[in-house]
């Protein structure tokens, strides 16, 4: 049954057919909102479905195997929960929300994609579909209220993103140079024989080049910041959470090509982890942005990912993969909380929640919650997640690595926990309560339960994502 | 003499591209606008185009994939332009400018 290995994407491509139907005639947001919803449901079901699939397509170039339809369920979840909780979509016009909502479900597809391509092309492509259509959701908030920062936010994300594209695109070529050949499996034994020349590296790291702007690591995140800010709510929400998935997905895949003797990407890895962590850190701290903020603290668990891929061993990547899962759900937690208090779609300062206790009691409790757990404080998954990054840097080695990792969680608890101080204690004064729906409410306890099981439960977990980096090494 | 065999080497064409990879990345840092910023954006994919192109050449023991992987590279810039310009166009609905200079609303 070749169809259902393709089943997922096909589903995906089929759904956004339908919506560019709905965005020519006359329908309206919720029309489309709800059509989307069913999509992302459907498509979280397909995924599952297709879960223990195994088989390579169009010439051998998309390889379906654990370890991606793993990762697809994950997006596919991401995106899912994006939609349920983006209920009102405030900041976006209700005319062009039939095109807002195609250009969401192709950056999945593409994301999809992306995971399970083995060739270079077809990765290049999948990569380019959903940054694209990306970069097209950020302008889409509504100017007419006078807010026009989102325009300068896009047109930076993209000038920042086809640089990323070409620096990748360059290091592509090298590779072609070197190996005559685009197929990751072919690569590998022979870039394994020139591991020590200088041109095989570069080529290495320029194609991770790609990867990093999509994972906002250092050298690659000055677009972070402005994007989460000028974007609207819900478009920050996914673009702050499903794409980083998918590039760690692709950064484990590509850094085992430099798998094991790659002593030079090793280092090049651990400088970028260490400048991540610390730039992030230490820039959240005077943020007065909520968005602002989640954008710098996002480039610090960028660097903290990263410790699981120096290792370069399975146990290491596993523990990124798990990570990535956790951030993807506190990220999201913290997400509801912003898209449901913005009244009309405006950005919220960090004041702006205070007294939430009293305004909106689930919502401070989710607030809290991820916000705790980003700090990495137990038993939420943030815990669980940087102790296994940890122990994996210790154990491959790298002690002086996790001593500054450590050091930046204690950095990082201060700009979280200063959030949380501001919820529960600082007065309301008049600000108004803050209305939540049915929907809303149950995404948001399912949140907070996720954060804690998956923080209690790791060893189920780190199993399915350590026989999903099996499937792939 | 030499002048003529250096159209049938390698390295002419890597040198090429390294050049086009390098003066597109400076005219990003330099440029004061956003178009020409986009068009120094084109020369970094193009030098990467004529590196496919030269490993393709010489070097590939297949020669259809470097061409294949130029053409898509082509029209994934095409597709870039057209983005890029449709939020140039929204920039300047908004402020009135395309130059980096005026366009400071965000401090990142």
């Amino acid at each position: 049954m070749k169809l259902m290995l393709f089943a997922p994407e096909l589903f995906l491509l089929l759904g956004s057919l339908v919506l560019f139907l709905l965005s020519t005639g006359k329908v309206g947001g919720k029309t489309a909102r709800a059509v989307t919803l069913t999509l992302a449901l459907g498509s979280v079901l397909v995924c599952f479905a297709c879960l223990r699939q195994e088989g390579t397509l169009f010439f051998e170039a998309y390889r379906i195997d654990f370890f991606s339809q793993l990762i697809k369920l994950v997006i596919a979840l991401g995106f899912a929960v994006v939609l349920l909780f983006s209920t009102e979509l405030k900041g976006v016009d209700d005319e062009i929300r039939p095109e807002y909502y195609l250009f969401l479900t192709l950056s999945t597809l593409g994301l999809l994609m992306l995971v399970s391509s083995v060739e270079l092309l077809t990765m290049l492509i999948a990569l380019e579909l959903s940054s694209y259509s990306l970069y097209l959701l950020v302008p889409m908030r509504d100017d007419r209220t006078g807010v026009r920062m989102q325009m300068e936010s896009a047109i930076k994300y993209i000038l920042f993103g086809v640089v990323a594209t070409g620096v990748m695109l360059f290091g592509m070529s090298y590779l072609f140079g070197l190996t005559g050949t685009t197929y990751l499996v072919d690569l590998l034994p022979r870039l394994h024989q020139m591991m020590g020349s200088p041109a095989a590296l570069i080529a290495i790291a320029m194609v991770l080049g790609g990867f990093f702007f999509k994972l906002a690591v250092f050298p690659f995140h000055s677009w972070v910041p402005d994007v989460y800010q000028g974007a609207s709510n819900e478009t920050t929400a996914f673009i702050a959470s499903v794409p980083k998935v998918a590039a760690v997905a692709m950064l484990i895949r590509l850094t085992a090509l430099a798998t094991p003797e790659g002593q030079a990407i090793v280092t090049m890895l651990i400088i970028l982890s260490v400048c991540s962590m610390f730039y992030g850190n230490l820039v959240a701290l005077v943020q007065t942005d909520m968005k602002r903020m989640l954008g710098f603290s996002g480039i610090a668990h960028a660097g903290y990912v990263l410790l699981g891929l120096v290792t370069m061993q399975e146990v290491g990547y596993a523990a990124s993969l798990y990570y990535i899962a956790g951030y993807l759900v506190m990220n999201l937690a913290a997400f509801l909380v912003i898209c449901k208090v913005s009244e009309h779609g405006e950005n919220l300062a960090v004041d702006d929640l205070s007294g939430l206790h009293k305004r909106a009691p689930l919502l401070a409790l989710t607030l809290a919650v991820s916000m705790f757990a980003m700090a990495g404080i137990p038993p939420f998954v943030g815990f669980m997640g940087k102790f296994m990054l940890l122990t994996g840097a210790y154990k491959a080695g790298h002690l002086p690595l996790v001593i500054l990792a450590a050091i930046n969680t204690a950095i990082s608890i201060y700009y979280y926990l200063s959030v949380v101080r501001v919820t529960y204690s600082a007065s309301p004064e008049d600000r108004p309560a803050v209305l939540v729906g049915g929907v809303s409410k149950m995404v948001s306890v399912a949140l907070v339960l996720v954060i804690i099981a998956m923080g209690l439960l790791p060893d189920q977990l780190l199993e399915l994502a350590t026989e999903a980096v099996r499937a792939i090494l | 003499m030499e002048i003529l065999v250096l159209s049938n080497s390698l390295h002419t064409y890597l040198v090429i591209g390294a050049l086009l990879f390098g003066i597109g990345f400076y005219g990003l840092v330099q440029r004061q606008t956003f178009i020409g910023m986009l068009i120094s954006a084109e020369l970094i994919l193009s030098g990467a185009s004529l590196n496919f192109m030269a490993f393709n050449r010489f070097l590939a023991p297949d020669p259809t994939v470097g061409q294949v992987f130029t053409l898509f590279i082509m029209a994934i810039a095409a597709a870039e332009c057209a983005i890029a310009l449709s939020i140039i166009i929204a920039v300047y609905r908004n402020y009135k400018s395309i130059d980096t200079e005026d366009v400071v609303d965000l401090q990142g």
